[in-house]
């Protein structure tokens, strides 16, 4: 556990940083059902961008910039099968659920923060972040498997956040490490450097 | 010896004589034989009454059942929810419509919400009492606050009790503890039944002799003399027959039950013991349950009115019910207020306001204890790995599931609504299984075509062929190598015989009889062609199919015969439910779980089963099989879902079919649900039906029904999408014909580009569309 502590510190507070914005774009789609089927079409949606104060201000002759994030794939109304490059940030609901099981870590009551952990997951499944948290709880409950499970599930879900790859590929490192998995912790820090 | 061989004639001859010179010394003799006899028999029986009277006593008191919560729902903005669904959420877990204030109720106006909870001891941690605001606009929760108690972003509401797990007697009850009691049901309780029970030493012959008079005065019995001690011996340990022995016995255990234990416990142990109703085979109870059972609420938060009536019914549970007799109920209970006033217990204004009061019982019990007999099921099933029958029985356990009562009612609804209208209805049965894409839990079951009949459950039991369910299965064995297999690679849709070391041979056909020569890998799997998906799994190898199949769960034996790559493997529901959940997260083996949390009856946790996970599969193979499954929905086998679903909500999915149609699956999920419908016939006889008209219609009338996120799962590491041209094996332009996105494990894309002539011009020509039309 005291060799891991150090390491830690930088992981935990990238995840904290991350954890700190909530909505972005990328969220997956929800569909209301609205009560009758049969109801009348919808208006056309505005999307529900909620962060409207930093819209940007396009200008007629404006050219794109060289490091633009990829637009958003398939639209609503296609047909084509979906998929996205970037995961989901953590909601604020669930945000508060990780503060909370933080803080049940920080008096080492591990069995709870695990419990507010997995309510979080339950609120935003497809957010690393809840991941990596589960992960570093199992950390603490000295259960590597586990870890270094919810560490590669955190990792499917982060995309193209290179921030949150970064912080996943170096817990990843962390555990198997622990676990003396030279090569495998070697190749996951590969990774995090290669980002 | 002698003596006693011949008496006989001694005794005939003068049998008067001996009589009397004798009477005295042998009667005297006899009866003293007879005191001393019947006392130490008297002592003897004492002894084992005594016996009996503690060991009930000291032991465990009561056996307390088991008590199934649904899972608690979270309220917090942004969830996803409608107004419809959180209404019945709120009546099943025993809130009424009201003013919003009360602990307990609610208020609705139009979107707009304001909830009063009750709170609630959850294993890791109490939920205080609140009162919660939000709104809900298409279907999803927003400007949640709390106007009341402890602020939070997110709230649990009080789960609903969806079924409990009971002693072999059907005793239910709530154990409370007298310093919870209200002190006035106490005292109403002693001044209606026995006002001089903290006097008395068990029995009161002044109110026997009392109640004597009156009966005989009357003609007919219209006062009992009991105490509350002998009727709670009388519940506790007698029958119900009326005889004079039992009377005895019921005095001489009163008094056994007062030398051994102070009047509090006695009357503690009463308050819970006492019988007040009856729920189909289930009796209610002690006061804690009642005041549940009739109203709704914990006895601490019972009015005067409610108190009265709960303890007016312990004369007679049945003649005075007041769902079943409200005038009686009525009747009784302003009698016991009357009395209340006259012990000066309330006042009269009191008194008088809570005669007029109405008897404010709740409609229907707070829960029947055989809503969801299917999931019950298979939570005991789960629980029986862990815990003895009699322990479950007993010991008061909570159990906190992972039920979501909306998923669980749009679900039965979609199989109730869908199975009578597909042909030949009246020989179907049909299973639903749903569960939480990420996290495993089993959140719907339904085990037939009537989701309340306690028989049969098919969703955990009936194994029937799984058909073209196997597919994506095989496809992912063989994507797990991306130099051999991409989404394009061409795949053989042409017949062929197998022929077998025995001499057998296997024909395998496609469902329309066609063959359709070389298809492209992703159209054969959303297409569902037979050929194809045996040619690629005996090129990728049976064992390894096997093998893939094992890692995502199936435990079942798998044969290794080549029919078993179009299906020949039987599961139940839910194991195609735990197979398929590898497949829709990208190639996370998640364990199905209905349990979250076990708790003694004190709230200490006893087991807590954690989310799980575990990669089985490369996420990047896990991509493209996805993919296909997609595509199935919108172009292939389960486009018809559509009819149902709005057209935004991604889904994915695959449909399978066995011979005779004697088995309808459809297996699926969107961003957050997976779901696996069945429909078939009990005798394994057949049907018209395939996974596209029999299950299918099932599984997206269910899907239509609960608002959710669509499926987009991220793009996993190593994978990236390209434009192609199918036919000719090469990448192509945006704009060409025929060109398709499609996502490729790097290194496997092709590598030779084809263009199209015009390019541009179609580009330009694009973006104009219906500008100047």
């Amino acid at each position: 556990m005291n060799m891991r502590n150090g390491l830690w510190v930088p992981v935990a507070a990238a995840m904290l940083v991350m954890a700190g914005c909530a909505t972005a774009p990328g969220e997956s789609i929800y569909v209301p059902v609205g009560g009758q089927p049969t109801d009348a079409p919808e208006p056309p949606r505005t999307d529900v961008g909620t962060n409207t104060d930093s819209a940007p201000v396009w200008r007629k002759s404006e050219q794109p910039e060289p490091e633009v994030s990829a637009p958003v794939e398939s639209a609503p109304q296609s047909s084509s099968p979906s998929y996205r490059d970037a995961g989901e940030q953590l909601s604020p609901a669930a945000l508060s659920l990780v503060r909370e099981a933080d803080a049940l870590l920080a008096q080492g009551n591990v069995p709870a923060a695990i419990g507010r952990l997995e309510r979080a997951q339950r609120i935003s499944p497809r957010s690393a972040a809840v991941y990596f948290k589960l992960s570093q709880a199992y950390v603490v409950s000295d259960q590597l498997g586990t870890a270094e499970q919810f560490a590669l599930k955190g990792l499917s879900v982060a995309g193209s956040d290179l921030r949150m790859q970064r912080a996943g590929w170096l817990l990843l490192a962390d555990i198997r490490r622990a676990r003396g998995n030279v090569a495998g912790a070697d190749q996951a820090e590969e990774r995090a450097s290669a980002l | 010896m002698k003596k006693s061989n011949s008496p006989s004639g001694k005794k005939r001859k003068s049998p008067k004589k001996t009589a009397k010179n004798q009477r005295r010394p042998w009667f005297w003799r006899t009866f003293f034989r007879f005191v001393i006899f019947g006392a130490v028999l008297l002592a003897c029986w004492m002894v084992y009454l005594d016996a009996v009277v503690t060991s009930r006593f000291e032991g465990r008191r009561f056996e307390i059942p088991s008590r199934v919560y649904a899972r608690p729902l979270e309220l917090y903005d942004g969830a996803g929810i409608s107004a419809g669904a959180l209404e019945r959420e709120l009546a099943l877990a025993g809130f009424r419509k009201g003013d919003g204030t009360k602990p307990g109720s609610y208020r609705r106006n139009g979107g707009r919400f304001v909830i009063s909870t009750r709170g609630f001891a959850f294993p890791d941690g109490a939920e205080p009492r609140r009162q919660l605001a939000l709104s809900i606009y298409r279907d999803r929760i927003e400007n949640f606050s709390v106007l009341r108690g402890e602020s939070s972003p997110i709230v649990r509401l009080e789960p609903a009790q969806i079924g409990g797990i009971y002693p072999a007697h059907k005793e239910d009850r709530i154990l409370v503890q007298l310093e919870d009691v209200p002190e006035l049901l106490t005292q109403t309780l002693l001044t209606i039944e026995d006002r001089n029970f903290y006097q008395h030493f068990g029995v009161a012959p002044l109110s026997i002799a009392r109640a004597m008079l009156a009966n005989i005065r009357a003609g007919r019995i219209v006062q009992g003399g009991s105490t509350l001690t002998q009727q709670l011996v009388k519940n506790f340990y007698l029958t119900r027959e009326q005889t004079l022995l039992r009377k005895g016995n019921e005095a001489l255990m009163s008094v056994l039950l007062e030398m051994h234990y102070d009047k509090d416990d006695i009357l503690e142990t009463y308050l819970n013991e006492v019988y007040l109703g009856q729920a189909g085979t289930r009796s209610i109870n002690g006061f804690g349950l009642a005041s549940q059972f009739f109203f709704g609420e914990p006895l601490k938060d019972l009015q005067i009115h409610q108190l009265a009536l709960l303890v007016g019914m312990v004369k007679g549970p049945s003649y005075y019910n007041p769902r079943r007799h409200p005038e009686r109920a009525t009747e009784r209970r302003n009698l016991v207020i009357s009395e209340m006033e006259d012990a000066a217990l309330i006042d009269s204004v009191t008194a008088a306001r809570a005669r007029g009061m109405p008897l404010g019982v709740s409609e229907r019990p707070s829960y029947s204890e055989n809503r969801y007999p299917a999931y019950i099921d298979l939570v005991r099933r789960h629980l029986a790995r862990d815990y003895r029958e009699e322990d479950l029985r007993s010991e008061g356990l909570r159990i906190f599931t992972t039920l979501n009562p909306a998923i669980q009612y749009a679900a039965e609804y979609s199989v109730t609504d869908t199975v009578p209208r597909l042909a030949n209805a009246s020989e179907l049965e049909a299973a639903l299984v749903v569960t939480a894409k990420d996290s495993g839990e089993v959140l719907a079951l339904v085990g037939g075509r009537d989701p309340q009949f306690a028989g049969f459950n098919r969703a955990l039991d009936a194994n029937r062929l799984v058909g073209s369910l196997i597919k994506p299965f095989i496809y992912l064995a063989a994507l797990e190598y991306p130099e051999r297999y991409t989404l394009i690679t061409p795949v053989q849709d042409k017949a062929f015989a197998l022929e077998f070391n025995d001499g057998r041979r296997w024909e395998p056909k496609n469902y329309d009889g066609e063959e359709r020569g070389p298809v492209p890998l992703h159209e054969a799997l959303s297409r569902s062609y037979n050929l194809p998906a045996v040619r690629v799994g005996l090129d990728i190898g049976v064992g390894e199919v096997r093998d893939t199949l094992q890692k995502f769960g199936v435990s079942s034996d798998i044969p290794e015969y080549p029919s078993m790559l179009l299906g020949a493997v039987s599961m139940s529901p839910v194991t195609v439910a735990q197979m398929y959940q590898g497949l829709a997260t990208s190639g996370f083996n998640t364990p199905l779980r209905t349990i979250r949390e076990v708790t003694d009856a004190q709230n200490a946790p006893l087991s807590r089963y954690n989310l799980a996970v575990d990669q089985v599969a490369d996420p990047a193979a896990v991509h493209l099989v996805q993919y296909a499954m997609q595509e199935t929905m919108r172009e292939g086998t389960g486009r018809s879902a559509y009819y149902n679903v709005p057209e935004e909500l991604a889904l994915a999915g695959k449909t399978g079919t066995t011979d005779d149609g004697r088995d309808s699956w459809f297996a699926g999920f969107s961003g957050d649900l997976l779901a696996v419908a069945w429909v078939g016939r009990d005798d394994n006889g057949a049907t018209s039906l395939t996974g596209a008209s029999g299950a299918l219609p099932v599984w997206s009338r269910f899907m239509a029904q609960v608002p959710q996120h669509g499926f987009a799962p991220v793009m996993p590491d190593g994978v990236g999408y390209h434009w192609v041209n199918g036919q000719r094996q090469a990448l192509t332009n945006e704009y060409c014909d025929n060109a398709r996105r499609m996502p490729f494990i790097a290194g496997s894309e092709p590598t030779q580009e084809v263009s199209c002539s015009g390019v541009l011009q179609k580009r330009i020509k694009g973006w104009f569309e219906g500008l100047f039309q």
